[in-house]
């Protein structure tokens, strides 16, 4: 399946909105490179449930060892883009 | 209540949490994610002397100690910039250093105090107290030095609400937790359970053997059975408390000390502060200098199992035993938060990863 990345970045920002109940922010003016720990005040708990909602949505597994390594939602789009590539 | 037989298929987040009453108590637990603790040891003195105690172990009982309350108060400051949510006062007996507890509570107002009981705490310090029992006076006597210790701790912090008592099954007083807890029950408080787990270095009497951890599970499964109201604990955490694996093995440790990330959770914002209020990263653990093969401390439970949310997210039974887990933690962490009735009465195994 060959996602577009920017449709994957737009929903992820969607989604992290929701769940983290951000304000004054749209999917579109989310700006995917922004540091989500250092920037945005994401935690482990928040991205545990951001993953899982992820989970839901794209059909992956995203791997505990990897949170670390999902620290923007371009990189987030970056890596579900993979996962999916690698499921075809 | 979970479906007891819904754990063979795959379930996406959203099926699992469909359920009315799971959904209720992500809503209610997930309020807290906000929470980030640190913790520090308020003083290097202590009015009794325990056997096997985790604070007069290791290299951290020879830190000087800094009593300058503007020194507490800017650390608490610095704490709170940081993110800090949540402080956890401990070793070696913090009530001896009230004014500290008092500058720690005026900066950050959430927190919990490990204590033995004996000195009250003012009232003004308005965290959650843990109150430390290893079993019945006569065991107190042998292991504390101390008489009359459940006496004492119930006449100082009777109708109090911000007690939880602490009971820490070793081999020789597992018998005895039910005298201790039907104690309790008649004077309307509170307990949860903990598991002595070995300090490094220690071989003594106390550390568990896999005869003694069958024996405490189905003590503890008795006493959640006959004392709800009482017990703070669920079948989860009775499970990964007393499990021959202990808390590393099961769910890999969160904290520095075995956490080489900094990139997110304990790894990243956890800090151990001695008395001299310095930090060692290499050393930072809830209870540092236990060895992490034989850890089973309630306080490690609560942040590694609760921080593994999800690997239990595959099924409504697991997901609803790790509900339990977290609301277990927070009513006993967390002034003013109510635990419910547990969702999942079964023992479930830990999820295999």
């Amino acid at each position: 399946m060959n996602v577009d990345i920017s449709q994957t970045i737009i929903r992820i920002a969607e989604i992290i909105i929701n769940e983290l109940k951000l304000e004054d922010v749209t999917p579109q003016t989310f700006d995917p490179d922004l540091d989500l720990v250092d920037e945005v005040g994401v935690d482990s708990m928040d991205l545990a449930t951001i993953a899982l909602v992820l989970r839901d949505e794209y059909g992956i597994r995203i791997d505990e060892d990897d949170y670390p390594k999902l620290t923007t939602v371009r990189i987030i789009a970056e890596y579900i883009n993979t996962k999916l590539a690698d499921d075809e | 209540m979970a479906d007891q037989g819904a754990e063979n298929r795959e379930y996406k987040f959203s099926e699992i949490i469909a359920d009315p009453a799971i959904r209720a108590r992500w809503e209610k637990v997930r309020k807290y994610f906000f929470l980030r603790e640190s913790t520090y040891d308020m003083s290097n003195r202590c009015n009794i002397r325990c056997e096997g105690c985790y604070y007069f172990n290791g290299e951290k009982q020879f830190a000087e100690e800094n009593l300058h309350v503007a020194d507490w108060k800017k650390l608490m400051e610095t704490e709170k910039e940081r993110g800090i949510t949540f402080v956890v006062l401990a070793g070696a007996e913090p009530s001896l250093v009230p004014q500290l507890c008092q500058t720690c509570y005026d900066v950050i107002p959430l927190g919990c105090i490990a204590s033995n009981g004996l000195k009250v705490l003012p009232q003004e310090i308005d965290y959650r107290i843990h109150i430390s029992v290893w079993g019945n006076d006569q065991t107190s006597l042998e292991i504390r030095k101390a008489k009359d210790m459940l006496a004492r701790q119930i006449e100082n912090y009777r109708n109090d609400p911000r007690a939880v008592w602490v009971y820490t099954f070793t081999p020789v007083n597992i018998d005895q937790a039910r005298e201790v807890t039907e104690l309790l029950a008649d004077n309307g408080h509170q307990i949860t359970f903990n598991m002595f787990s070995a300090p490094v270095g220690y071989n003594g009497h106390l550390r568990h053997t896999p005869q003694t951890l069958a024996h405490t599970r189905t003590t503890m499964s008795a006493l959640l059975t006959d004392f709800p109201q009482t017990v703070l604990f669920s079948p989860y955490n009775i499970m990964a408390h007393t499990h021959e694996r202990g808390l590393h093995d099961l769910f890999s440790c969160s904290y520095p000390r075995m956490n080489p990330s900094t990139d997110i959770g304990l790894g990243r914002s956890f800090r151990q502060y001695r008395t001299d209020l310095q930090w060692d990263r290499a050393a930072a653990c809830c209870v540092p200098d236990t060895d992490c093969d034989d850890c089973r401390h309630y306080a490690a439970g609560s942040a590694v199992v609760t921080a593994r949310m999800y690997r239990h997210a595959t099924n409504p039974l697991t997901f609803s035993a790790w509900l339990d887990y977290v609301d277990t933690y927070l009513a006993v962490w967390v002034r003013g938060y109510e635990k419910s009735t547990n969702l999942c009465q079964e023992m479930i195994e830990p999820p295999k990863i």
